[in-house]
């Protein structure tokens, strides 16, 4: 056991561990449920109806699988069905606006195009919105060129879900509750660029977009995950889908809440969530 | 047909109509459910005739019937004839609504009674088998009206040939829970010792013990029990009579142990009953027993109706252990490897009757929550892989097996290096996605007691990507879950420093 000047003493830690596990004693009286399958079966025994082997309890179970996301529902019976939902919606997940974003690359690309004040700055003088397919590698002035771009060189749709205007996001950014970190704020208010459209997981921002969220790519994704039984909730958005097969009645959409610090972040490493402070803190 | 009914007891087979039906057999199990839930699920036995004994029978009693009080007009008047007409009576008497209406026919009962005592041998049985009719009948304002009988039933339970003594033990037993008045008669006159002179009398005749120790059964649950019936029971000598009876006949079967060992299992959960069934060593028979069984189990020996037997003495020795010193559990229980007993019934129990593999594990958890005998046992008789592997299933049965994991690991903290490399690590990193919220806390618990002071094992867990999964729990909506989550992050994952081990 060792301590450094860097760490609380050890008595100081055990009183704040919230840690409680202690092994326990069970003495069950006769009329408790853990005994109510036997008794049945001594039951049926005495009365001469009983079977060896006859199923006459609940049949064994597997537990279920549920995200943890507080507001999120969603309930798996296999484990990759967990994966892969966590995988798709939560991961990559701004910090600063609590959007969610597909992958770690969009990711960083909204938060580039929507968080970093520097970005902004930057963008009057030169080429900075980057091209969504990975490996093209170009560059575009505006997000308006970018999208050109898209639907003539990469055969995007024209209202591909993932390349939204901020301006778009309507009202309802109002109601996030704001970072404390007042270097975030500034740049929440001052960029009007446009930037990655990214898709959010809310109820409300539902009624309120455009029409494109993010809830079409999870809808897919619902799809392929609910081949088995999952219980989801409904949505009635299979309406807006075109051409991609879904026809699928259970579809989800997640709605969650944060209830911790905001400086707690998703994300192969906690400091993504301070990506938009990267100018500064050099 | 495997939802035919076949049943062992003294080589007698009987088919019954309901199981035919599966869902008729589904409904009525709703409802005794139902009635243990109010506490009044109340399990009479029928003790089957001869007749009924040599031959398939069905339910029907169609055939054969004759007027009710017209039987009993007949044997009223004595005369060769009588014993014909009691025994039709006795057949009548099957019938639910037969039995009303016989008891209200003015002094049918008294004449019962009268016959029961009377000169004719013959006829004191079928007098015998009448009541013993009455006494299983659904309604419970019949028992009352066989009042009458009582003194003389329990005056017959020595001296007389088995089967009339069965008939009477039956008999007494089914009266007894249908109404306060009929208990306390039969307390006052003497019901506890007579059957523990039953018994001891009659030790060698398995079928009268197994009659006697299901009245015994009857008599222990009632609601009053613990104040009226187990302290007099206790005193008696009716707990050591039990045990020297409960390992199964080979010739006889596992009846008659069923029945103790039920008997035992309802001492075991008063309070009263621990201290004395423990001084008569009864932890030590019943796990002995136990591991027998378990023995048999293993190698695939499945007498059938086993688990009828296991079921009592698992709860016995639950029950026994919760209460018996810590410092005297090892040598109370006799063989540490009882734990791969337990084992071995849940591996075989699981799908058919998980409730057992449930009570298999509960009876676990109580070994190793204080010992570190049996929590030394579970590791070096390798039974660790085989419990990680029963933590999918849910139910509780996967609850409390990661408590006696959460128990080993607890107890023996030089063994959590191995219970990590047995597999226990990446198995939480499935269990701390589970949707059983008890499962997560024991899962983060067990996590914390694996990790703390060993940088390797948190390494490991790092690798297998469980920083992302504790990162998730942060936005968990219950407190206790975020907090320990974060406490892992922050001082054993996150800050891999190694300064801040405890």
């Amino acid at each position: 056991m060792t301590a450094s000047g860097n760490c609380p003493t050890g008595t100081t830690e055990e009183r704040e561990l919230p840690f409680s596990f202690t092994p326990q004693l069970f003495h069950l009286h006769k009329d408790h449920e853990l005994f109510e399958d036997g008794d049945i079966h001594r039951h049926m025994y005495l009365q001469d109806l009983y079977v060896s082997g006859a199923d006459d309890e609940p049949a064994l179970s597997v537990s279920e699988f549920a995200c943890h996301i507080s507001g999120c529902s969603a309930v798996f019976s296999a484990l990759e069905e967990y994966e892969h939902h966590y995988n798709s919606l939560h991961r990559h997940v701004c910090c600063s606006c609590r959007r969610s974003l597909p992958s770690a690359r969009l990711l960083d690309i909204h938060i580039q195009e929507w968080h970093d004040s520097l970005f902004t700055v930057l963008a009057q003088r030169q080429d900075m919105y980057q091209c969504l397919v990975e490996g093209c590698g170009q560059k575009f002035r505006t997000s308006k060129h970018r999208k050109d771009h898209l639907i003539r060189i990469h055969k995007y749709p024209p209202d591909f879900r993932f390349d939204k205007t901020k301006k778009d996001r309507g009202t309802r950014e109002a109601k996030r509750p704001q970072q404390k970190d007042t270097a975030m704020e500034v740049a929440d208010d001052v960029c009007e660029s446009e930037g990655v459209c990214e898709v959010m997981c809310d109820v409300l921002s539902e009624q309120r977009e455009l029409g494109e969220t993010m809830e079409t790519l999870v809808e897919e994704e619902a799809a392929r995950m609910t081949k088995p039984a999952a219980t989801m909730e409904h949505t009635d958005l299979s309406a807006a889908f075109d051409g991609n097969g879904c026809t699928s009645s259970e579809t989800f959409k997640t709605q969650y809440s944060y209830r911790v610090p905001t400086t707690v972040c998703f994300g192969h490493s906690s400091v993504r969530g301070f990506r938009g402070r990267r100018g500064r803190r050099k | 047909c495997n939802r035919c009914m076949a049943i062992k007891t003294t080589a007698i087979k009987k088919i019954n109509i309901l199981c035919k039906f599966n869902d008729v057999r589904k409904e009525h199990i709703i409802s005794l459910r139902q009635a243990r839930r109010d506490r009044q699920l109340v399990s009479k036995r029928l003790l089957l005739t001869e007749d009924e004994e040599q031959r398939e029978v069905t339910m029907d009693t169609a055939s054969g019937q004759q007027d009710l009080v017209d039987l009993l007009c007949k044997v009223q008047h004595s005369g060769p004839e009588r014993g014909t007409h009691l025994k039709a009576l006795s057949k009548a008497l099957r019938d639910p609504s037969e039995q009303l209406t016989f008891i209200k026919q003015e002094n049918s009962v008294n004449l019962l009674v009268s016959l029961l005592t009377g000169s004719n041998a013959q006829c004191r049985l079928h007098a015998a088998r009448c009541l013993h009719e009455l006494s299983h009948s659904p309604h419970t304002n019949v028992a009352p009206a066989c009042l009458p009988a009582t003194p003389y039933l329990l005056t017959f339970l020595s001296g007389q040939s088995t089967k009339f003594t069965e008939l009477c033990l039956y008999t007494l037993g089914n009266l007894f829970p249908d109404s306060d008045v009929v208990k306390d008669k039969l307390l006052a006159q003497g019901i506890i010792p007579a059957l523990a002179n039953c018994i001891e009398n009659q030790k060698h005749n398995l079928a009268v013990v197994e009659a006697a120790a299901f009245s015994l059964t009857q008599l222990l649950q009632a609601k009053d029990a613990a104040e009226k019936i187990i302290p007099k029971v206790l005193a008696s000598s009716l707990p050591s009579q039990l045990l020297s009876v409960l390992n199964p006949d080979p010739n006889f079967g596992l009846a008659p142990a069923i029945e103790c060992a039920w008997c035992l299992h309802y001492l075991a959960c008063s309070s009263d009953g621990n201290g004395e069934l423990l001084a008569l060593g009864a932890l030590s028979h019943c796990s002995s027993l136990l591991m027998s069984l378990g023995g048999a189990v293993a190698e695939g020996n499945k007498e059938e109706g086993m688990e009828l037997l296991v079921c009592p003495l698992l709860r016995c020795v639950g029950n026994l252990v919760s209460c018996c010193p810590v410092d005297s559990l090892s040598t109370q229980v006799g063989d540490v490897r009882l734990v791969a007993a337990l084992c071995a019934f849940i591996k075989a129990y699981l799908h058919t009757q998980p409730a057992l593999a449930r009570e298999s594990a509960w009876v676990l958890n109580n070994l190793t929550a204080h010992s570190t005998d049996f929590c030394s046992a579970l590791l070096t008789l390798n039974l660790v892989p085989g419990l990680i592997q029963l933590l999918p299933f849910s139910q509780g049965i996967n609850t409390m097996i990661l408590r006696v994991l959460a128990n080993v690991a607890h107890k023996k903290k030089e063994s959590c290096l191995q219970l990590a490399q047995l597999g226990l690590l990446s198995t939480l990193c499935a269990t701390l996605k589970m949707a059983d919220q008890e499962m997560v806390t024991l899962s983060l618990e067990i996590l914390f007691m694996l990790v703390i002071g060993r940088p390797q094992v948190a390494d490991e867990f790092v690798r297998l990507s469980g920083v992302s999964l504790l990162e998730a729990i942060q936005y968990n909506s219950e407190g206790e879950m975020r907090r320990r989550a974060a406490y892992l992050l922050e001082h054993h994952l996150l800050s891999h420093s190694a300064d801040c081990t405890v």
